[in-house]
């Protein structure tokens, strides 16, 4: 009766194959008014005026706010981020205002009733814009701001939100002591989360002071915190609850419409007021994925053994910091990939621009960052004719390694990515990366890549569970993990059922979470669900087990040490026939003569992340995470030299899981992800105009893959070295099969058309385009 | 002629049931299908753009993004939404296969899949491809769907 | 969703249609006539243009019917483009329409509103644009017309204010005729607006005719272009080379495509449908 490795559906699964599953949207509040965002459509100005007066007066409107509304500045690391624009617009989309009305169709009327004057500014349009000496400034008062969340750097009197650095060893020095060195710039667009239920938050403040907010958010802990912060509120005043949301992928682990909802509440004497972003707001004005432009140079021996790298990112974070800084120091601490080399140094710039902000993106800065080391890893193994599969090998981090902020590497915190190097071969039936044409015009190549990460977390990040025991012995699980899509709640309660031998179906676990009733989790993010979680679910079932035994044993007349527990029962070890059921014990024991001791179980579990630290300001020295998870990917392609187009035939995925909690839902996630990096690779990017217009609101411009363009077959395999600490050792995997697989697409077309393809959306024009361009 | 110049009620029928509901004008079946006095939230709010397919319900059999159309349009028609699909084959195969990780979309994809079925009781690849496109999936990979809706084609 | 109050009207005849088209514009309303709906729906979510009353014209017998009159086929303008591929009564129409938006959404979106659309492709229209004799039918204050399509469409719609169209005609003799092929490029994906919609008949006589939906702003096709690709002393390469060089107006460069990556894959295909008319 074992819960772990099994494919158990997921908790909700009935719900949502049924209509029955809620989502934010569709909890409906009698009374409840609607909100709108006036997204601003100029990319870069002063705001003269802002006149709500036409809006105001249309009927059914019962509020207008501007940014004198809203006199503060939110961030999560710097504080720059005005809720409503004030005296500047930073960004195509940024709200400008917030009209609340009776209706939807109304708030959409109003909307279009406000009306703005603008001086226009010169915008700052790409990161080499923002990077001139002479370049308008996106933050005037850039050095000046509060630090919410060190550290962070802002470089005043730039556009440069912040940079992070990391230094090992003497890169100059070993480079030019390198046999052969590369170097490759890459350049990737902003992209969408696209997830597809938009973002939408509710609010309501009581007559009492307490403040209701419903939201479709990673971060309800964060939302509380931030919320009570900005408006001065205890935290305990604020109630924050997230039915399922409908997909994330990091977007929604930013706050943003919470304090918006939060302020037209306000406005209308605390009525609950529903903001649901239209779609294109929803693009446009709140965050995306950020950009990169890279330099990466790697220095090797004639062998290909690394020896040097020094490395420059560049990220487009769009018009506010939101968690760049964070982003920074993830790209900064992982920037070699998963290889040992002594000698780096890395600088990692977070720039402002007048594009849309940025937030966290399913990988946090890993995708992009693998793009480029990826792209100059097989630059080369071209260079020396390497098999790129063998390249990598013979420079796989391995136990006893330090990574680049010389955090020492185990086989427990590491795993292994030799192994899964060697199982991808079979997989995808490597060629060695030769590309060879299979009919006249038609070439197939193959391309691998290989990914590192870990969570990037803030050292003092917490979670919590709380097992309630019901009268039949069955147990309720509360947990402050989101459910967006990636089991967490479903793996939490296979972990609890393993814990207390029970089957899943023994375990109930509520699909939302609430502040008030449920214990913290820092955020649900950086796929630590299943590590941070289930620990405290570990620690809360020791709790349960601790608690039934020392009742049972009171009952039982023994030591608590003499007894074990299974089956729903706890039973004496050597004579299982003493024993009590759970059922017995679960509300307190009742004596036959009727007097009861005890009570009802109530098990307690928390969790801490340990041994982390903030990587230093000066060397970037640090540990950024408790374990990384390793792997690689491949992807075969069939190339048309004459129209540029290809298509996908095969992509693979081997990691180190550590341990598969739920093999469907494991493979499931890696699918996804690589499904989502494919798209990423081939379609996705966020567009601008000339102006800083955002060009990409829809689906009809901001194309996603669709069914029919998925490749022929998608092949995942886990190789399993346990992460000792981890609950059952299963390592973190929920975002990581996004990681490499665009660089592996990128590699094997690189390949098949004999170019060096460093750019994305990799779509027939772009090679079309570059093979005209070619000398 | 028919003429609606305000609130007004229409006859349809909703997942079998007979029914007499308020709309305006302007709305869409959409709108009218989540409004608080039908209740129907099954159908989602994608994009509302007639682009991600998450609104997607039956009419008539067919397939209609219940955002593009005018629930003035449904007036006399039968619609199927999620809420009325009970125990189908392709609900059945979606929760075999782990079709889904949000949920966000499902509706959408079942109620396609479902229709298509009906239409078409056994389909090839390149049917299934043809119809089940008109949807966006962000978070599974195509293949879990894929493997569903055949499964269910064959039951 | 049209985010304001509009009044609606579902008239049972073509002339109570064009009546109340006069009535309400006399009022100083803003009536539009729409059959699927998708477009004006979509359009009122991003723009403010005033729409003040929908006309429904789906009550109308005529729009919604199609067969054959005579010697002629004909579709009503309210028929589905799914109606229409499921009908195929002409497989360069059931071939083209049936490369349009989605599956589902081609359930919605009508022949009359796409050919009508205000976006540029119209693609639905283009294989009408082919045929010797193409006649339409249209609801004007004379009464009820047919005359050639040429005569109200020139690459933009001549319909005066009211005015709407009722279905679309061609020669069954001629219709089937034709060899064709109608290929839809995009950007990546299959779902998408066109780069460029080729379709290509060739009549009995070894005649090529070209038409293009995404070349510019309205579907074309030139006698120019025709007589270059019917050139048979050259190579389809060549003379796909010839019409590109003979378009009318310069490829379209916008967010799905640069012009000279259009016009690439604009020559591309001509070639290739040349050699495959021509096997």
């Amino acid at each position: 009766m074992t819960s772990i490795g099994a494919n158990i559906p997921r908790k909700e699964a009935p719900n949502k194959v049924t209509g029955r599953a809620r989502y934010t949207r569709d909890l409906y509040r009698p009374g409840t008014l609607y909100a709108l965002i006036v997204p601003a459509h100029i990319a870069h100005a002063r705001l003269l005026a802002v006149d709500t007066r036409e809006a105001r007066a249309l009927a059914g409107v019962k509020a207008v706010l501007t940014g004198a509304d809203a006199p503060f500045l939110t961030g999560d690391v710097i504080e720059d981020h005005p809720p409503l624009a004030r005296d500047k617009v930073r960004y195509w989309g940024e709200p400008v205002a917030l009209v609340v009305a009776r209706d939807m169709a109304t708030a959409q009327q109003a909307a279009a009733l406000v009306h703005c004057t603008y001086d226009p500014l010169p915008v700052v349009n790409s990161i080499e814009d923002a990077l001139r000496a002479d370049a308008p400034l996106v933050h005037e008062a850039v050095g000046s701001y509060t630090i919410a969340t060190p550290p962070a750097s802002p470089r005043p009197h730039s556009n440069i939100a912040d940079e992070a650095n990391v230094t090992k060893g003497d890169s100059d020095g070993a480079l030019k002591a390198s046999d052969v060195i590369v170097q490759v710039h890459v350049s990737l667009p902003q992209i969408d989360h696209a997830a597809m239920e938009p973002r939408v938050a509710t609010a309501e403040i009581l007559a009492d002071g307490r403040v209701l907010i419903e939201t479709s958010s990673q971060a309800p802990f964060e939302v509380q915190k931030l919320v009570a912060q900005y408006f001065q509120l205890d935290p305990g005043q604020v109630t924050v609850s997230v039915p399922l949301v409908g997909g994330a992928f990091g977007g929604k682990a930013s706050v943003q419409l919470e304090v918006l909802a939060y302020l037209a509440s306000h406005a209308v004497g605390g009525r609950v007021v529903t903001l649901a972003n239209p779609r294109e707001v929803d693009m446009e004005s709140s965050p995306v994925g950020l950009g990169l432009e890279a330099d990466v140079t790697l220095g090797a021996t004639q062998e290909g053994r690394l020896t040097a790298a020094i490395l420059r990112f560049y990220l487009d974070v769009g018009a506010y910091a939101d968690s760049a800084p964070r982003i920074a120091r993830a790209i900064a601490a992982q920037c070699t990939g998963p290889y040992r080399i002594d000698h780096v140094h890395a600088d990692v710039y977070a720039v402002y621009t007048n594009h849309t902000y940025t937030t966290a993106f399913r990988g946090f800065g890993h995708m992009p960052m693998t793009f480029a080391i990826e792209r100059a890893m097989d630059e080369l193994a071209q260079r020396l004719s390497i098999d790129p599969l063998d390249l990598r090998q013979r420079n796989a981090l391995r136990p006893g390694d330090r990574t680049p902020t010389k955090a020492r590497l185990t086989p427990s915190n590491l795993g292994s990515l030799s192994e899964t190097i060697e199982r991808l071969k079979p997989l995808i039936g490597w060629n060695g990366g030769e590309p060879y044409p299979v009919a006249p015009h038609r070439i197939r190549a193959q391309g691998v890549a290989a990914f590192w990460k870990t969570s990037s977390s803030p050292p003092n990040a917490t979670s919590g569970a709380i097992v309630t025991m019901n009268a039949d012995g069955s147990v309720n699980l509360s947990i402050g993990a989101v459910e967006f899509g990636s089991g967490a709640k479903t793996t939490a309660a296979q972990i609890l059922a393993e814990a207390l031998r029970i089957p899943v179906s023994r375990v109930f676990i509520h699909e939302a979470v609430n502040t008030d009733t449920d214990p913290e989790h820092w955020k649900t993010v950086a796929s630590l669900s299943t590590y941070m979680v289930g620990r405290a679910v570990l620690d809360a079932a020791q709790d349960v087990v601790r608690q039934l035994k020392s009742l049972a044993a009171v009952v039982l007349r023994c030591a608590p040490e003499d007894l074990d527990y299974g089956n729903e029962t706890v039973f004496v070890r050597d004579d299982p026939s003493i024993k009590l059921t759970y059922a017995d014990l679960a509300l307190g024991y009742q004596y036959p003569e009727g007097d009861s001791i005890g009570g009802q179980i109530i098990g307690r579990g928390r969790f801490m992340i340990r041994h982390l630290n903030l990587l230093d300001q000066e060397t970037g020295h640090g540990r950024p995470g408790p374990a990384w998870t390793v792997g690689v990917q491949a992807v075969e392609i069939e190339y048309d030299d004459l129209t540029h187009q290809y298509r996908l035939l095969k992509a693979a995925t081997v990691l180190d899981a550590g341990h598969v909690i739920n093999p469907a839902i494991a493979h499931g996630q890696v699918r996804g992800g690589m499904a989502m990096g494919l798209g990423i690779a081939s379609r996705e990017a966020v567009r601008y105009g000339p102006q800083g217009e955002f060009l990409t609101n829809q689906f009809r411009s901001y194309k996603v893959l669709r069914l029919g363009e998925q490749p022929d077959a998608y092949l995942v395999e886990f190789v399993t070295n346990p992460q000792v600490d981890a609950p059952f050792g299963a390592r973190p995997l929920g975002e990581h099969g996004v990681l490499a697989i665009g660089a592996a697409l990128a590699n094997a077309l690189s390949r098949a058309t004999n170019m060096s393809i460093n750019q994305l959306p990799i779509t027939p024009e772009l090679i079309w385009q570059q093979r005209r361009n070619a000398p | 002629m028919k003429t609606l110049t305000g609130p007004t009620h229409i006859q349809l029928t909703i997942n079998g049931e007979p029914r007499d509901v308020f709309i305006e004008p302007h709305y869409t079946l959409l709108d009218l299908l989540r409004h608080p006095l039908v209740g129907l939230t099954g159908a989602k709010p994608g994009c509302e753009n007639g682009d991600c397919g998450a609104c997607t319900v039956l009419l008539n059999q067919k397939p209609v993004k219940s955002c593009m159309m005018f629930a003035v349009d449904a007036e006399g028609k039968t619609v199927l939404t999620v809420e009325g699909l009970v125990d189908t084959p392709v609900q059945r195969a979606f929760l075999k296969h782990f079709a889904f990780q949000c949920g966000y979309c499902t509706s959408g994809f079942l109620l396609v899949a479902h229709a298509l079925l009906h239409e078409i009781p056994h389909p090839d690849r390149h049917q299934i491809t043809e119809w089940l496109r008109s949807n966006i999936c962000r978070c599974t990979s195509y293949e879990e769907i894929l493997a569903a809706v055949h499964e269910a084609s064959e039951s | 969703m049209i985010p304001w109050p509009v009044h609606y009207y579902r008239p049972d005849q073509w002339a109570d249609a064009l009546d109340l088209y006069q009535q309400l514009t006399r009022a100083g309303r803003s009536p539009r006539y729409y059959l699927g709906g998708t477009e004006i729906i979509t359009m009122a979510r991003t723009d403010s243009q005033p729409v003040s009353d929908l006309i429904d014209l789906k009550g109308i017998p005529e729009i919604m019917a199609h067969g054959q009159d005579g010697d002629w086929l004909y579709w009503g303008a309210g028929l589905s483009l799914a109606r229409v591929a499921e009908l195929d009564a002409w497989p360069v129409l059931t071939a083209t329409a049936d490369r349009v938006a989605d599956h589902t959404s081609r359930e919605q979106i009508t022949l009359g509103g796409n050919c009508l659309s205000i976006m540029p492709y119209k693609e639905a229209l283009v294989p009408f644009m082919l045929p010797d004799r193409v006649m339409i039918e249209v609801a004007t204050s004379q009464g009820l017309m047919t005359v050639p399509l040429h005569d109200r469409f020139d690459g933009s719609w001549h319909l005066a204010p009211g005015e709407f169209l009722l279905s679309l005609r061609v020669l069954k003799e001629e219709a089937r005729s034709l060899v064709f092929r109608s290929y839809k490029m995009t950007r990546l994906d299959w779902v998408d607006y066109p780069l460029v919609t080729v379709v290509v008949v060739r009549d009995p006589d070894g005649q090529i005719r070209a038409g293009f939906s995404g070349w510019g702003p309205h579907p074309l096709v030139s006698s120019q272009v025709n007589a270059l690709l019917s050139d048979r002393s050259a190579t389809p390469a060549a003379r796909a080379a010839a019409a590109i060089a003979a378009m009318p107006t310069p490829a379209l460069d916008d967010l799905h495509a640069s012009r000279a990556y259009r016009t690439f894959v604009t020559q591309h295909t001509l070639a290739l449908i040349i050699r495959e008319l021509e096997e």
